[in-house]
C-alpha cells in the first residue's frame, strides 16, 4: 500500500509565490548537503534556522520542524542525526502537496 | 414650495501618501511573505536582503517603518537597529525585530539595541498586521503631535516678533527670535566689536513745542514725527536702537552687514529731513512753531549687545562713532546733516545739488582730538 502524500493548505493570496518557494526550497536541500559534506556546522545552523523561520510561515509546518532539528544538530556538531533530517527534507519535498484556499 | 440649492462642488483631495514599510532579511521568501501580507493592507514596501543595504535604503529615502531580521550575514539586526536608533535622523523610525519566539535572548539584545517591537518567526498573519498597526498608530500621533508642536512654537515666535516689532526694528526682532533656541534667553549672546555707521535725529524746537501744546496733542504730533523717522530708517534697512525724548538712534552695518552703510545713513537722513519737511511747515502754519530734523552721522568701531541687568536691559550699541553722531546733531540744525569725515568720503559722490560747508576740524565733547566735520544742507535737494 502508498504512503498518503503530505498535503498542506496555503492561503490563495501567497499562490504565485509558491513555485519561487519551493525553487529555493530546492538549492536549500543543495546547500544542506553541501554543508555537511564540508562539515560546516555553522552554515547548517545557519540553514536549519532559516528553514525554522520560513516554513510555517508559508503554512509548512514540517519543513521549519526539520529545520529546527538541523538546527539543534548543527549546535552539537551532529552529522548523523543531520543526515536523516537532509533525507526526510528531499522526501518531503518531492512528495508534497499543495492545495491553495 | 421647492428651494434651490447651489451644486456643492467636490473638491477631490489628495490621496494620503502611503505607509511605507522597509523589509530588511537575507530570506528572499520570507521577505516576500512580509512584503505581500503587508501589501494588501494598503502599505508600500520595499526590500533589502542585508544590513547595510537596508541602511542605505533609510538613509536614502526613510521609511515609516522597518521590518529587520535579527540574523543576517554582516551587519546583523542588532547592529542595523543600534546605527538606526543612535542617528537622530532615523531614530524616530519604529523598528519591529524578527527573531524566534523562543530567542529570549534576541529580545533582550534588540531591547538594548532600541528596538520598538518583535514579531515572532514564524509570523502569523494576524500578528504581523497587528503589530503593524500599532506601531502605526503610534507613529502617526507621535508625528502629529509633533507637527503641533512645531506649529505651536512657530506661533509663539510669530507672537513675540509681533511684539517686539513695535519697540524695535523688524530687522532685529527677526534676528532675536530666530536666534532664540526651544528654550532659549532671546537676549543671551555675547558683545562684540563692529564697524557701524550711526546715525542720530532729533527734532530742532521740540522744547517749545512741549511748552506751548496739550500733552495729548503733543505725544500725536511726536508719534507722527517718529513715524516718518522711523519709515525711513526702516526703507533704507537701518535698525533703531534707541528712541528717547525727540531723539531717535539708527545703527547701519548692524546686526547684518551693510556694505553701503554710509549711503544707507545718508539717504535715510535725506528722507527723515524731506519727509518732515511739509509736516513742520503745517505745524508752523497750525500752531507757530519753528521745527525741522537735525541729523549726525559718523562712523567706526563700536560694541554692539545687551547692555544693562537681569531686570532691564538694552540691545544697543556704544562706543565713539554713536556718541560723536549724538554730538553732531547737537549742532545741526534744522534740515542741516552734519557727517563727520570718514562719512563724508565715502557719500560726496551722493551731493550733488546740496550745499556742502566744511567745518574744519571740531573739538567734540568727550573726544581728545577734534575730527572733520562737513555740514550738508539736506533740505535744498529735497526741495528741488
Amino acid at each position: 500500500m502508498t504512503e498518503p502524500k503530505p498535503t498542506v493548505t496555503v492561503a490563495k493570496d501567497l499562490a504565485d509565490l509558491i513555485p519561487v518557494f519551493f525553487k529555493n526550497r530546492h538549492k536549500e536541500l543543495e546547500s544542506l548537503r553541501g554543508a555537511l559534506a564540508a562539515a560546516d556546522f555553522e552554515q547548517l545552523r545557519h540553514l536549519g534556522h532559516r528553514m525554522k523561520g520560513v516554513g510555517t510561515s508559508y503554512g509548512f509546518a514540517t519543513i521549519s520542524e526539520i529545520g529546527k532539528r538541523i538546527e539543534d544538530a548543527a549546535h552539537k556538531s551532529e552529522r548523523a542525526p543531520i543526515d536523516a533530517c537532509i533525507g526526510e527534507y528531499a522526501d518531503y519535498l518531492a512528495k508534497v502537496q499543495v492545495v491553495y484556499e | 414650495m421647492s428651494r434651490w440649492w447651489p451644486e456643492r462642488r467636490r473638491v477631490p483631495r489628495a490621496a494620503p501618501a502611503p505607509y511605507r514599510v522597509l523589509v530588511v532579511d537575507d530570506d528572499v521568501d520570507m521577505a516576500a511573505f512580509l512584503g505581500r501580507l503587508l501589501a494588501q493592507e494598503g502599505m508600500r514596501v520595499e526590500t533589502a536582503t542585508n544590513g547595510e543595504m537596508g541602511l542605505a535604503s533609510v538613509a536614502a529615502s526613510p521609511p515609516d517603518l522597518v521590518l529587520l531580521d535579527v540574523m543576517m550575514p554582516g551587519a546583523n539586526g542588532f547592529e542595523v537597529c543600534r546605527r538606526l536608533k543612535s542617528d537622530e535622523l532615523t531614530a524616530l523610525i519604529p523598528v519591529v525585530l524578527v527573531t524566534s519566539l523562543e530567542d529570549s535572548e534576541s529580545r533582550v539584545r534588540g531591547i538594548e539595541a532600541g528596538a520598538d517591537d518583535f514579531l515572532s518567526k514564524p509570523v502569523k498573519r494576524e500578528e504581523l498586521i497587528a503589530r503593524v498597526k500599532t506601531l502605526r498608530r503610534l507613529h502617526e500621533t507621535r508625528k502629529e503631535l509633533e507637527s503641533r508642536r512645531l506649529a505651536a512654537e512657530v506661533q509663539r515666535k510669530e507672537a513675540i516678533r509681533k511684539a517686539f516689532s513695535r519697540y524695535i526694528s523688524p530687522r532685529l526682532a527677526d534676528r532675536i527670535v530666530d536666534a532664540a533656541g526651544e528654550h532659549g534667553d532671546p537676549f543671551q549672546g555675547r558683545a562684540q566689536r563692529t564697524s557701524l555707521v550711526a546715525l542720530f535725529a532729533d527734532l530742532r524746537g521740540f522744547t517749545r513745542l512741549t511748552e506751548k501744546n496739550e500733552v495729548g496733542e503733543v505725544v500725536d504730533m511726536l508719534n507722527e514725527y517718529f513715524g516718518i523717522l522711523t519709515d525711513a530708517a526702516y526703507q533704507h534697512d537701518g535698525t533703531i536702537f534707541n528712541m528717547a525724548g525727540d531723539s531717535l538712534l539708527v545703527g547701519f552695518n548692524v546686526p547684518f552687514p551693510q556694505p553701503d552703510a554710509a549711503e544707507r545713513a545718508w539717504r535715510t537722513a535725506l528722507e527723515m529731513v524731506g519727509r518732515f519737511a511739509p509736516v513742520a511747515a503745517a505745524w508752523q502754519r497750525r500752531h507757530g512753531l519753528d521745527l525741522g530734523v537735525g541729523v549726525g552721522i559718523c562712523t567706526g568701531e563700536a560694541i554692539i549687545g545687551n547692555v544693562g541687568s537681569e531686570h532691564y536691559a538694552s540691545y544697543t550699541i556704544i562706543g565713539n562713532p554713536v556718541n560723536t553722531a549724538a554730538r553732531l546733531m547737537q549742532m545741526a540744525s534744522a534740515g542741516e546733516v552734519l557727517v563727520c569725515g570718514p562719512v563724508y568720503e565715502r557719500i560726496r559722490h551722493l551731493l550733488g545739488g546740496h550745499r556742502v560747508s566744511e567745518r574744519g576740524d571740531v573739538a567734540l565733547r568727550g573726544r581728545t582730538e577734534p575730527i572733520p566735520v562737513f555740514a550738508v544742507q539736506a533740505l535744498e535737494a529735497a526741495a528741488a
